[in-house]
This record gives structure tokens, sequence and C-alpha cells, in this order.
């Protein structure tokens, strides 16, 4: 007993409590367990089954009903009850890191939200997109007069969600900050609690959303990028109709998405060999764009590297030197108290700034091969003969299938 | 509504967005943020009006990184304890000698040519040239020496473990140990809520004990009876802060004491009766969260300070009136 | 349309090929965590008491709040975390007490000690008793992250702005760093 005492005394180097001579019980701190351990596993078998349910219904059944309360579910389940956190699009970061830091420990849930939806895309489309985001069906649920926007407009802005992707990818490896996770527009009207920037900036893009069809999904979405491309090889796909097209238009009035192809004429139909030269001319452009864009992300790779805590501190100190005496400055105040040289600080934020450089070289020339696709997309010929979903951007909702008249 | 009215309320609606995203980022620069709400206001004790400070830093000793753990006067050189050695510097700050104890050293004093040092709970003395002289027997498991004072053949080791002063001849005998209680039936003594317990001996014999919790000075009589004290409160200038002091202390040759205080560091003089007599240094010359430092009076009245945290001594002189 | 169907099927396979060996290169070479959750927790010996605890949280009373560790409480009757640095009187009244909503309260135990815990109801995690018990006292008050208010973000806005990396991501095992439950070397030195 008294060995075990000692040695307890000597281990614990705690300096002994008062001697109470009247009887006193000296209570303990608590240490509350967290809420809803063990939910992750509930959540990814939801996901699955509301990806397939959206499916189903998509192709098979053809019900635009089916699709409406699988989206409602969502924003009640993943949305309002889950708040709306771990999400897929948030998972890019947590992937993205889990590759650069051997030491960051990814968990598993996050994987695999980040994985089912793309495999689920490869197969049947963004079903995800459909009724499972919950960002997408907070949207989705409050369109109310979508106007048209002009394609080049929306061709334009459909490079936003690559910038984005890139930029989060980048943020994320460098260890700089979740930007996506800050800057969710949803998340604080699903907590129903937050910063007000943050609630303003959701309120901001619902009111948006009632008159452009999903502004987040169709022109931001980091993650929707990624879908847009694994979509467009999916096996199956929504059909807007089940036997032959009639070409009445009726489903282009019901996307308000403006993700309905529409059939060539025989106009524009250019000649065989201007397509292959155009064809050629593309094989040439798209190194020289991404060279390009390379070569511009490297020279603004100093300016990204500032969004860094360490490496703006850094920079902060060694040019505005009398801010070390700024006694109001919490962050440079604890950092000299911390004892770590302003050398060490250096060389951390130079080793950032490095991986940077590379990083920016890497997302510029990813922004010009995307650019070069886009512009490849809208150059190349490619033939039309019915009105058809488009693989990229339909997101599944099936509104098209109800007002098709085809049986 | 037509299609006019709602492409200019979703322009504005775009650029809201980007003017919110850049508010943010602009916001939390680091040079940007907003001070701290609920910061703990000690601005206004930390500047001293200088008439009050008569002391003036005279010379620095760097110290080498290794943790020192406390400081004495004796023969003209300064003895300092680290984590496992014995160190003698001179005045200029020149190493003299450096020898390896046996064990964690907790506090030092200097007596005649005789070095006592505490281990946690046991004292072992040493000659000028670092030699053990003795080791005297554990005062028990629970026992923590935070201070030594010796005068003539006893020594009093203030033991902040067991709230007590030991009492013992300086052949290693314990002759007594008292526990400051005021009244025989009163529920406790010495109040020591942190290890900063601290005693030493006057010019003209008399003993005195820091009492920390009731931020008092204590005269006990050889026989360990509350002979007299006094205590100042109050984080102003004239008292100690806290809810523990004066952290450490030595005595002048005129009798008057150096105090040293956590918290809000700062090295003051007090009369033997308790008035502050002037301020030796300020709390500006200190970084937050310092630690109180160990203090020794040299034998022209010079004032040497361990500062923990720099890993210097500091000397300070009487400023020429 | 067999040209089509074609490549659209070895795009297919090549990104499912992509995907899985991004899946077993995380899972075999990096760390994957299937067991339990991540939480965040501050350590309380980094940790500057920049008030930011209180304001950055995404809720609106912050999931930080205040812990008391009694075993190391000196049970002062004048207490560095509970009183303003020069009150005149030591009781209970408001016009003396640090903390900004009252959650830390006192009670009188035997002379001269007294009790001092939190009302987690009030505590807002702003660290003003905490700044005053580690200046003053011996650093029993020390913020924490209380579980079943923490929404467990995916990136956690106060970890963002700490100016001493106090917050960081750790197995729900290790959930709370409670002081005097564990061993730290830098703890309670005694200095003569």
């Amino acid at each position: 007993m008294l060995f075990a005492a000692f040695n307890s005394l000597q281990a614990q180097q705690r300096f002994p409590k008062p001697e109470f001579k009247t009887e006193y019980t000296q209570p303990s701190p608590t240490t509350p367990e967290p809420r809803g351990v063990g939910m992750e596993f509930v959540d990814v078998a939801l996901l699955i089954l509301v990806m397939s349910l959206t499916a189903w219904f998509a192709i098979k059944k053809r019900s635009r009903k089916g699709i409406l309360w699988l989206t409602v579910f969502s924003a009640v389940y993943f949305g309002f009850y889950r708040n709306g956190c771990i999400c897929s699009v948030g998972s890019i970061q947590n992937v993205a890191l889990a590759l650069a830091d051997p030491k960051y420990v990814i968990s598993l849930y996050a994987l695999l939200f980040f994985l089912l939806p793309l495999v689920f895309s490869l197969f049947f489309g963004r079903v995800f997109c459909g009724a499972a985001c919950p960002l997408g069906a907070l949207q989705d649920l409050l369109i109310f007069k979508p106007i048209t926007i002009a394609p080049w407009l929306r061709k334009t802005l459909g490079v936003l969600p690559y910038v984005y992707l890139g930029l989060s990818v980048l943020f994320a490896v460098t260890g700089t900050e979740f930007i996506i996770c800050r800057y969710d527009p949803f998340i604080g009207i699903y907590r129903m609690n937050g910063p007000y920037l943050m609630i303003l900036l959701g309120i901001a893009f619902l009111l948006m959303g009632l008159f452009i069809a999903r502004p987040y999904c169709r022109f931001l979405c980091p993650y929707g990028a990624l879908l847009n491309i694994t979509s467009r090889f999916s096996r199956r796909h929504l059909s807007v109709y089940p036997t032959k097209c009639i070409e009445c238009k009726l489903c282009t009035t019901a996307c308000p998405f403006e993700a309905i192809d529409f059939p060539d004429s025989e106009k524009e139909r250019p000649d065989p060999k201007k397509s292959t030269r155009r064809f050629l001319l593309f094989l040439i452009l798209i190194p020289v764009l991404m060279a390009a864009g390379g070569w511009i992300g490297s020279k603004s790779h100093v300016f990204l590297s500032k969004a860094n805590q360490t490496v703006y501190t850094a920079e902060l100190l060694i040019s505005h030197p009398e801010l070390r005496k700024d006694p109001l400055n919490l962050d440079i105040q604890t950092f000299l108290a911390s004892g770590k040289s302003l050398e060490t600080l250096t060389e951390e934020a130079s080793a950032i700034r490095d991986k940077f450089y590379v990083g920016s070289w890497i997302l510029g020339a990813f922004l010009g091969l995307v650019i070069g696709f886009m512009a490849f997309n809208q150059l190349i010929f490619r033939r039309k003969n019915e009105y058809q979903a488009n693989r990229g951007t339909c997101y599944s909702c099936a509104r098209c299938l109800d007002y098709c008249p085809v049986e | 509504m037509n299609r006019k009215v709602i492409i200019s309320i979703l322009i504005l609606l775009a650029l809201g967005i980007i003017f919110l995203v850049v508010l943010d980022i602009r916001k939390n620069r680091t040079d940007a943020r907003p001070d701290n709400p609920y910061a703990l206001g000690l601005e206004e004790f930390a500047t001293v009006d200088s008439a009050l400070v008569k002391y003036r830093e005279v010379l620095d000793l760097e110290l080498n990184e290794t943790e020192k753990r406390g400081i004495a006067f004796g023969m003209e050189k300064i003895w300092l304890i680290g984590d496992d050695y014995l160190q003698v510097i001179s005045t200029e700050g020149e190493q003299l000698m450096k020898r390896e104890l046996p064990g964690s050293p907790t506090c030092i004093t200097i007596y005649q040519s005789d070095i006592y040092i505490g281990f946690t709970n046991l004292i072992r003395v040493y000659d000028y040239e670092g030699n053990q002289k003795s080791s005297w027997a554990s005062a028990g498991d629970s026992a923590i020496f935070t201070s030594l004072a010796v005068r003539d053949s006893f020594l009093y080791a203030a033991d902040a473990g067991k709230r007590r002063v030991l009492k013992y001849r300086t052949d290693g005998t314990l002759l007594a140990a008292f526990d400051g209680k005021r009244e025989p039936d009163a529920l406790h003594g010495f109040i020591i809520p942190s290890p900063y317990f601290d005693l030493a001996i006057a010019p003209d014999g008399e003993l005195w004990v820091v009492n920390p919790g009731n931020l008092a000075l204590e005269n006990y009589t050889p026989e360990g009876r509350l002979r007299g004290y006094w205590n100042k409160t109050g984080a102003d200038i004239n008292g100690f802060s806290g809810c523990c002091g004066p952290a450490q202390i030595a005595i002048l040759p005129d009798g008057s004491f150096v105090t040293a205080e956590k918290g809000l560091v700062r090295i003051k003089v007090h009369r033997a009766s308790g008035e502050l007599e002037s301020v030796v240094a300020p709390p500006q010359l200190f970084a937050n969260g310092t630690h109180a430092p160990d203090l020794a009076v040299g034998s022209r009245g010079e004032i040497y300070a361990l500062d923990f945290d720099r890993k210097m001594i500091r000397i300070f002189e009487r400023k020429k009136p | 349309m067999n040209r089509k169907i074609f490549l659209t099927q070895s795009g297919r396979w090549v990104l499912l090929g992509g995907l899985a060996y991004l899946t077993g290169h995380i899972f075999f070479k990096r760390k994957v965590s299937a067991s339990g959750k991540y939480v965040w927790q501050i350590d309380p010996f980094k940790c500057s008491q920049c008030g930011r605890c209180a304001t950055q949280c995404v809720r609106d009373l912050s999931a930080v709040k205040c812990v008391h560790a009694y075993s190391l409480c000196g049970y002062c009757d004048l207490c560095g975390g509970y009183f303003k640095p020069n009150t005149l009187s030591l009781n209970t009244g408001a016009e003396n007490q640090l903390c900004p909503t009252g959650a830390l309260t006192r009670k009188f135990v035997e002379e001269p000690f007294f009790e001092y815990t939190i009302d987690e109801e009030l505590c807002n995690g702003c660290g003003k008793c905490v700044k005053g018990c580690t200046s003053f006292g011996n650093g029993s008050l020390h913020l924490q992250i209380r579980h079943d208010l923490c929404q467990n973000c995916n990136e956690c806005s106060i970890a963002r702005l700490c100016p001493s990396d106090a917050i960081t991501r750790v197995p729900i095992e290790t959930a709370y760093q409670i002081k005097g439950d564990f061993i730290n070397p830098a703890l309670i030195k005694p200095k003569g």
C-alpha cells in the first residue's frame, strides 16, 4: 500500500494538496462522452441506400416523386440531424491531406464518403447529387423561378469548380486550411447556429438559389467537378425518354439546370477535314495551355502561400519587427513567449512556401488542362441526334422524366 | 418578376458573396485579429512609479541552457544548483567550478565555509570545494525542502510538503519541527498552496518565515513560537499579489527584506516592519509568465536574481542618490 | 456506336483502377482509423488563454468550458482565478469576481480553505479565471472541450486561430487532457 502511494506520488509530481481536518470529500472533474459515437456506420449505410434508391428511381422506375422524397430525407437526416458534417464535398480535403501527410489519420468514414459517390457515379451517374448530398438537397428544394443562363456564361463559370477543387487540394495538402469547410454556406443553416458571417453567406446562396437553380452545385462545388468527369463514363445513366425521342422539347422546359443536350442540325455539321484539323490543333494546344497555366501558377505561389498562418506570421515579423512590442497582438506575443526562434519559424515557412511552389505549378497546369478540354468540347463537333441528358452535368433529379410524354 | 430585375438581384447577391468571403479572409490575418475581450487586465499593475525604483540593473550573467534550480551567495562567489550539479561562478560571470551532485537539489544555503544543499527530503553538507562532508537522514517521503537557513549551529529547513519548518543541529540531528499554528487548536498553520515556501535569517539572528497563503512574513523564536508578523495583500505596489507570496525572499545587511513575487513578477524591498521601501525590478523587466526569480544578497547589499526563464543572473545595485 | 461504348468502358475501368489505387495507398501506406472517432482536444499546458475559445466556436455558447483539477488546487482564500487582482474585500460580490458570467462559485470548506467550482451552464470558455489561476495560483483551472457539446467539425474554427497550436485531433480514448491525471514533467517543480 505504502509502496504504491510512494510510487504514485513520484510519478505524478503533484504538490500535496491541503490536509482537510473537517469532513470534506473532494469532487473530481467530469469527462462527458461525445454524442453519436458509432453513428458513422449508420451514415455510410444510409448513404449507400439513398444513392441506390435514387439510381433505381431515376433509371428503372422513372419517378420524380421518389427522388423528391429522398431529397427531403437527405436534407432532414444528413442536413439537420447530422448537421451536414462530415460530407463528401469536404472529404476531398481529408483524402488530399492523408495522401500528403503520412502522420495524418483519416477516418474510414471520410474515406468512404469520398469514394462511394464516385463509384456510384461510374455506374449510375450523379445519383449522389440527385438526392443524397445535403448541400444539393437544400438548394434543390428551394428552386422557385429558375432563369436560363446564356451558354457562354455557363461554360465560363463552369471553370470555377475546378479552380475551387485545385485551391482546396492545394490548401489541404500544405496544411493551411480546409477552405471548403470554412466557406460551406449551408452548414450554418443546418446547425441553426453559427457566426453571423457564415449565416449571411448561407442566406445569400439560398436567395440566389431561388432564381438560379443549384448555384453552389453548378458553379462552385469541387466534388461536383470530380463527379462531372466520372459521370461521363457511367455504365447506365438516366435517360430522358424510355424508347424514342419525339423532339417535343418538353424536357428542356422541365430541367432547371440546362443539363439537356439539343440535337444538332444538318447545317452545323462541318466537313471531316476541318474536324481532323481542329483535333490536331488541340493536341498541340493542350500542352501549351498546361505549360502556360503552370507558369502563371508558379508566379502566384508567393501570393497563395500567404494564406498559410506560418508563412504569414513569419513574413509579418520579418517585415514589421516593431510588432514584437505590440502587447495586443496575441499571436505574435504567444509566438515570442513560446521560445521558438524566428529562424525556426522562417525555415518552416520556407518549406511550406516550397510546397506551394510545386503545388501552384501543378494547379496551374491542371487548370490549363481543364480550360483546354472545355474549349475542346466546345469546338470539336459531336453528333447528337436526340434530346438527351448531358452525362456530365445531369444530377439525376428526374424532373424531366415526368414531363416526357413518351411511354 | 421580369428577367432584368432577377438578374440585377443575382448580380448583387454574387457581389455580396464575394464581399463576405474577402471580408472573412482579411479579418483573419494575423495582424488584423480582434483583441481578446476577456483579457485579464494586469497592465495597470505593470507600470510602476519610477520614483519608487531605487535600484538599477548593472549586469546580466548569461547562463548555459541547462535548468537551474537555485542561487546563493557566499565567500564572494555565486553558487548555483542545477538539475544534478553544483556550479560556482564569480561575480563577473566566470565559471570557477562545477561538480556533479548525487540527485536533484532543491535548495541551497551557505554559512561560513559550509554549503548546505537540500535534495527534496534530505540535506547534504559540502565544503567549499564541493566535496561531500555529510548526508543527513531523510525527513520522510512527503517532505519537500524548499529553503534552508543556517545560523550558529542550527539549520532551519522549510518543508513545503508537510507544511512545517524543521530545526536541525548542524551535525544532522533533528531537534524540532513547528507548523506555524497561531493557536494550539487552530486548524492550519503555514498555508502553502504551491511549492514556494521560503525562509531566511536576518543579520540580527532572527528567523523569518514566509507564510505564503497569508501573504505574511512571520518572525519565530528559536523554539518555534511566533513572535510577530506582518502581511501585505494586494496587487498594487505595496502588497504581495496573488494567492501566495512572496515566492522568494532574501534579507539585506540592514535587515530589510528583498521579495520576489509570482504571477505579477516584481522584486521589491520591504522594511523589517513591512512598509515598502523601494522597487528593485518592476514587472516590465520580466516577460509574461516568468517564474518568480530566486534571490541572493551579496556582501555589499547588491541583489542577485536568478531569472529562470531568461536563464540569466540579473544583478541589481542601489542607485546613487 | 461501338467506339463510344468502348471508350466509355475503358475510361470507366481506368477511373475505377485509379480510385482503387488511391484507396489502397491510403489503407496500406497511411493511417486509417476505423475504431471510434477522432475528436478535438486542448492541451492545457500549451494554452495561452487568448479568449478565442469563447469567441471562435461555431456554437453560440462555446463548447469549451473551464474545468477544475481539484487535486491541484490550493483552496486559497484569495483565489487568483476567482478574484480580480486588487479586490478590497474577499467575498462573493459580483464586483470582485473575474468571471464575466459568474460561473465560478466559491464555497467555504474550513478555515482558511475555500472550494471553487464551475457552473458549466454559465461558463463561456473565455479563460480569464484560467489566466488568473495560472499566473497567481497553481494552474488547477484549465480549459477543455466538452465533447457532449462539441460538434466535432472537420476543421475546428478555434484550432485554426489558436496562437499556441494547443488544439489537436486525438483518438477518442484520450479525448480529455485533464490536469493531474497524467505525468507532465513541467508540472510543478519545487524551486528553492
